[in-house]
């Protein structure tokens, strides 16, 4: 569980996020993502459809969706690469857009593009279970199970791998055919749960 | 102190010759020790007639007296436990979320509408709880089940609490509760924040609000 105190200013949270609160506190929702009519647009044509809400107020507020993990990123102008699903709850100073992920995002098994946070300020994160934060740097690149990643920061260059051989046509595979590869200097959040993926069922 | 947490999600229950302890059916994990468990169909304590009321108000989760010398576990399909004291006041919970309480706390039901009238059936209709809810009043411990972690929130009459009505689990004080609603005109057209009814609780006590919009 998330709790936010609100001193007259604002958050964007995902919709129907709230639990509780105390004070005096308006709930409004925003369209398109909040990032406007051009992010109304771009988020329909994409898929990457957040439905987020403004809290604004004097208060205590408490967020949970699920009875899921919640991860606290705090960003200092880099940017967070994170589905929409599994974003919660951000600063309201922090810019949210989408990107194209291409065919790695095809076997997450959650769509070709992916949203990014940036700016300053904090965003909590989703996952289910307890989330591991893991380092890549340049000389220890990292493999991750497309269905337990969650997000990522810094400068990464990602490619998808595939460990399929004849024992994987013949329907005998490990359920591991597909990673995705992380190369750079970044952080990689990872989840102990694996979501239904192209990948985890060959 | 009966219930002793072991984990998020099960408790340990100490168990003394003459002290009782009803529990939900088919909860307990492990018992050390020389423990019997029957079938209560009265449903814990408050007489016939109490029995017939929950029979009637659908609040009669099968319950079970747990008697003995020896510790008891309990816990039940991987929700997580709350263990609340109460010392004197009244605790109102659903039936269901019930997973151990000390027998000498009394049970009964409390019809929703006499708490506001009409809009005290409405607000059970929101919140899920239906027409009538538990009530346990007196000194013990009672352990409470909800989905995700719980959280305690403390109401005093300068700071009322809002919650959201399908996240609440529990309250227990001297709170009057209130269904308020939020519906503007974004929410008719389904442009909603989501968070169009909520429950506000004031006066003196403490709500339990679960981290999930889900029911058990």
């Amino acid at each position: 569980m998330l709790a936010v105190d609100l001193a007259g200013d604002g958050v964007k949270a995902k919709n129907g996020s709230m639990v509780a609160y105390d004070g005096r506190i308006g709930f409004k929702k925003l369209t398109g993502g909040g990032d406007g009519l051009r992010g109304m647009v771009t988020r329909r044509l994409t898929g990457e459809q957040m439905e987020v809400m403004e809290v604004k107020g004097h208060g205590t507020c408490w967020f949970a969706d699920r009875a899921t993990e919640i991860n606290l990123v705090d960003l200092r102008g880099e940017t967070l690469y994170v589905e929409a699903d599994n974003l919660l709850c951000t600063d309201s100073g922090l810019r949210t857009g989408t990107t194209f992920t291409g065919l790695r995002g095809a076997s997450q098994g959650n769509g070709l593009f992916t949203t990014t946070v940036e700016g300053i300020g904090r965003a909590a994160i989703l996952s289910d279970g307890q989330a591991v934060v893991l380092r890549v740097s340049p000389r220890y690149p990292l493999q991750v199970d497309p269905g337990a990643y969650v997000a990522h920061t810094g400068k990464l260059k990602q490619t998808l791998q595939s460990g399929v051989n004849f024992r994987t046509v013949l329907g005998e595979g490990s359920g591991e055919a597909f990673q995705i590869r992380f190369e750079g200097e970044g952080l990689v959040y990872v989840q102990p749960s694996e979501r239904n993926t192209v990948g985890g069922n060959v | 102190m009966p219930f002793r947490e072991i984990n998020s999600r099960v408790v340990e229950a100490r168990l003394e010759p003459g002290r009782t302890l009803f529990s939900q059916r088919g909860a307990m994990l492990a018992h050390r020790g020389r423990v019997s468990f029957t079938p209560s169909i009265q449903g814990g304590r408050g007489g016939i007639t109490s029995m017939i009321g929950r029979r009637v108000a659908g609040e009669a989760a099968p319950l079970m007296t747990v008697e003995g010398d020896g510790t008891v576990m309990f816990g039940h399909g991987g929700h997580h436990i709350q263990v609340i004291e109460l010392a004197g006041d009244t605790l109102h919970v659903e039936a269901d979320r019930l997973l151990a309480f000390d027998g000498t706390l009394r049970q009964g039901t409390m019809f929703m509408g006499s708490q506001g009238g009409v809009m005290g059936l409405v607000r059970g209709q929101v919140t899920g709880q239906g027409l009538f809810t538990t009530t346990l009043q007196g000194h013990g411990s009672v352990a409470v089940m909800a989905h995700g972690g719980v959280i305690e929130l403390p109401i005093t009459p300068d700071r009322p609490v809002h919650v959201d009505p399908q996240a609440y689990v529990a309250h227990h004080g001297d709170v009057r509760n209130k269904l308020s609603t939020a519906l503007g005109w974004r929410d008719m057209v389904g442009r909603g924040s989501g968070e169009a009814f909520q429950l506000e609780l004031s006066g003196q006590g403490a709500v339990y609000v679960q981290a999930s919009e889900e029911k058990l």
